[in-house]
């Protein structure tokens, strides 16, 4: 049973995903099959095996507790998501990378 | 196609601190639906309510679960995460001061703030996430735990009625109450979107599977997707509830919006009486 | 708005909220104790006249955590309290010490344990001041022993609290509480008070446990300002994020939060000589005690013993040299104080053997009499 809408990635992130598979359960359309590898993580992630069924309702994305799966249906909306990265995301990372860096030269009370 | 590696949801990317995740949760909690609810909510409330969010949060894993959002956040001892927010309310009345809390936090040792925080109506949405037991410290009885479970301080069966909260904080004074599962989404996150707007304690229980302590000990239902199975045939809408036994409501969760009251004065709003009083303006 | 400059006859429970009103606090939440009522009372009355918030919560718990909250919504706060009402906040002082949260709380002593001599004064809460709350940190605490100190220390608090981003304790006891006496306020623009630093930097560069090289704690942000500021419980490294079993962050923050007080201990420590220029024979003693003992040292004086009196305005951190130099100068050190003998440790640990040191205890909720101190006096120089 294809779909109308036609769904370009349903991306399945390999640094969040857990493996609880509630993204399995709540697919109306039976799109989402578990892989049978295990990635770096040692979890046997979900990935759209039937994408020409998904209908992007997104159930999937919402019951999803680790932020980990998304439907991106076409380029404007995977363009809209670089944007939200550049915007919201990326100024707050900068600190975070150069932690170590930070944190070492912040650090002058345990020298005697 | 994006590169699947360090991808995350775009909610994520928007309003959570990224580089400590992923969370602590274990796989299939329901407090990442939540989380998910939350930011739903604001996201649909618009940027400006967002700015002024503040969170508030307790101990326990319920505790966690604001800590991942990118706004001022405190994790404050267990139980006081009501006190804490109380004087940021009166504070700032300005801002929108949510906090999440669990079992222990609400009912356990936190009891008594949240009758205060509730007989006050002082305008704080609290999003009290119940599981059954407590899940941390690995699944002890909550005041939440049905009568009969078997949890690790329970091993003969809990001899302790749960506590009904709705009608707790409906006796103490809220003025807008709902219950919901993690398995209604769409109702949870709008019953938040109305809460924050709420002026006056608002209070929203969501139960959520606990698939590592609650599915294995008291639902034998370890895998989450069961668990959610189980919230969608063990649920009744209040509306259905009403016309039922309480024989046939045994075991149920009765999900809805509780009580949604305007006529109670916020908290803040009888400060400012207060002071004018005190400064001898207006009467 | 303010008690006007000039003399005016107080209250030590009303000067200490005058003084507090004064140093900018806007905030207070508490919860009715023997002694320690006249505070709230007064507090509530006088801070909405100021603009600011005055709650009375259910317990001494939720008031601690209140004034924390309160404290990191940018206003200065405080609490006040008595000994079990002080029991019960050690935890959410344990939380702003982690947080490093400025607050002020006010322990009016009564006798203890438990319920304990409500109406009665003591001083027997002193090492709690300390040592109360779990973990390893250090507190500032103060100990006024007039209602004029009541009012001048409540300043200093709050000047302490901002500067050095901890919890300042004042030990005040029933004495002090009630006493009547002149309180002189001076002038305004002559009272020294500390502004908390915000950062100003961007959000995105701020560290809210990171100070700048040099300096002890970084600028505080209130909620509600854009800093994104994780104001985090669990041991935490330079960011505010849980940090698990990293113990090199742990250690970081720990030490840091410690070394803050206890490497700035000439910064913070305050006290007061009388008659020492010659003195052989020396009373140390802090609160109401020190005038008892300053009437028995002028009364040694009169008999021909060469006494003099150092009195202790900041108890914690402990002023190790002081004691030294004092211990160095005098044949005997004798401690008055209304417990079974407490800071008497802490005195002869610090002396390092250079001086005899006598314990004068005194308990069940009545002050020393003069000639029980003189005694000791007497016997240190026999």
């Amino acid at each position: 049973m294809a779909s109308q809408v036609k769904v370009q990635q349903i991306a399945v992130s390999d640094k969040l995903c857990k493996g609880c598979y509630l993204c399995i359960w709540a697919c109306p359309w039976d799109v989402l099959e578990i892989s049978e590898e295990r990635n770096w993580r040692g979890v046997k992630k979900p990935y759209a095996a039937r994408i020409e069924q998904c209908r992007a309702c997104r159930l999937c994305e919402w019951y999803c507790p680790d932020f980990a799966l998304q439907v991106i249906v076409d380029e404007k909306e995977e363009r809209e998501l670089l944007e939200v990265e550049e915007k919201y995301e990326k100024p707050w990372l900068e600190r975070i990378r150069k932690r170590d860096e930070i944190v070492k030269k912040g650090v002058w009370w345990l020298e005697d | 196609m994006l590169p699947e590696a360090e991808f995350e949801h775009v909610l994520a990317k928007k309003y959570m601190r990224t580089e400590i995740m992923p969370h602590a949760f274990c796989p299939g909690c329901g407090l990442g639906i939540i989380e998910r609810m939350i930011l739903m909510a604001f996201e649909e409330l618009g940027q400006e309510e967002w700015d002024r969010t503040v969170f508030v949060s307790g101990i326990g894993c319920s505790g966690w679960t604001p800590l991942y959002f990118r706004r001022d956040a405190a994790h404050t001892l267990h139980g006081r995460a009501l006190a804490f927010a109380t004087a940021l309310k009166t504070s700032r009345p300005d801002l929108n001061v949510v906090v999440v809390m669990g079992d222990g936090d609400s009912m356990g040792i936190g009891g008594n703030h949240l009758i205060h925080a509730a007989r006050r109506n002082i305008g704080i949405t609290a999003i009290i996430a119940t599981n059954m037991l407590y899940s941390l410290t690995g699944g002890q009885m909550s005041p939440t735990t049905p009568e009969g479970a078997r949890t690790n301080t329970t091993p003969y069966g809990n001899i302790e009625p749960n506590f009904n909260l709705m009608e707790l904080l409906r006796a103490a004074g809220a003025t807008y109450l709902a219950r919901w599962t993690t398995y209604h989404f769409i109702q949870a996150k709008n019953s938040i979107k109305k809460a924050v707007k709420h002026k006056g304690f608002a209070a929203i229980e969501i139960v959520f599977q606990c698939p590592t302590y609650a599915g294995r000990y008291i639902l034998n239902r370890p895998d989450p997707r069961d668990m959610m199975q189980w919230f969608k045939e063990n649920s009744v809408p209040i509306g259905v509830a009403k016309n039922k036994s309480p024989d046939e409501l045994k075991g149920k969760i009765i999900v809805g919006e509780y009580l949604h009251r305007t006529d109670r004065k916020e908290y803040t709003e009888r400060l400012r009486e207060v002071e004018e009083r005190a400064q001898g303006k207006g009467r | 708005m303010y008690v006007e400059p000039g003399t005016h006859l107080m209250q030590g429970d009303e000067a200490i909220v005058e003084g507090a009103l004064i140093a900018g606090c806007r905030f207070f939440a508490g919860y009715p104790i023997t002694p320690a009522t006249e505070i709230a009372e007064r507090m509530s009355r006088r801070m909405p006249q100021v603009g600011g918030v005055f709650m009375q919560m259910e317990d001494e718990l939720a008031s601690i955590m209140a004034i924390i909250g309160a404290s990191w919504a940018g206003r200065k706060s405080m609490t006040a309290t008595s000994g079990p009402g002080y029991s019960l906040m050690q935890e959410g002082l344990g939380y702003a010490i982690i947080t490093e949260t400025p607050i002020v709380i006010v322990d009016v002593q009564r006798g203890g344990p438990s319920t304990g001599l409500v109406t009665l004064p003591s001083q027997g809460d002193v090492m709690q001041a300390r040592w109360g709350s779990h973990g390893d940190y250090a507190t500032i605490a103060l100990a006024p022993s007039s209602a004029q100190d009541m009012f001048d220390l409540a300043i200093k608090a709050f000047n302490l609290a901002e500067t050095y981003r901890n919890p300042v304790i004042i030990l005040a006891d029933e004495v002090i509480a009630h006493v009547r006496e002149p309180v002189k306020v001076p002038q305004y623009e002559d009272i020294e008070i500390v502004e908390r630093r915000k950062p100003n930097v961007p959000p995105e560069e701020y560290i809210p446990y990171l100070p700048e090289p040099g300096e002890w704690v970084a600028p505080m942000p209130a909620f509600g300002d854009g800093y994104n500021v994780l104001v985090e419980s669990v041991m935490h490294d330079e960011f505010g994020h849980r940090i698990g079993t990293d113990h090199a962050a742990a250690e970081r923050t720990i030490k840091r939060i410690y070394y803050k007080i206890e490497k700035n201990v000439d910064k913070i420590a305050m006290y007061e000589k009388r008659y020492m220029e010659d003195a052989e024979v020396a009373v140390v003693a802090y609160g109401s005690t020190a005038r008892t003992a300053l009437r028995a040292v002028r009364e040694a004086r009169n008999q021909g013993i060469k006494a003099g009196l150092v009195r202790l305005i900041t108890l914690w951190p402990f002023y190790d040299r002081l004691i030294e130099e004092t211990a160095n100068q005098v044949k005997a050190i004798v401690v008055p104080e209304m417990n079974m003998g407490k800071i008497v440790r802490e005195v002869d640990r610090a002396s390092k053997g250079q001086a005899k040191v006598i314990s004068v205890p005194k308990v069940g909720g009545v002050l020393h009499h003069p000639d029980e101190i003189l005694a000791a006096i007497k016997s240190a120089v026999r």
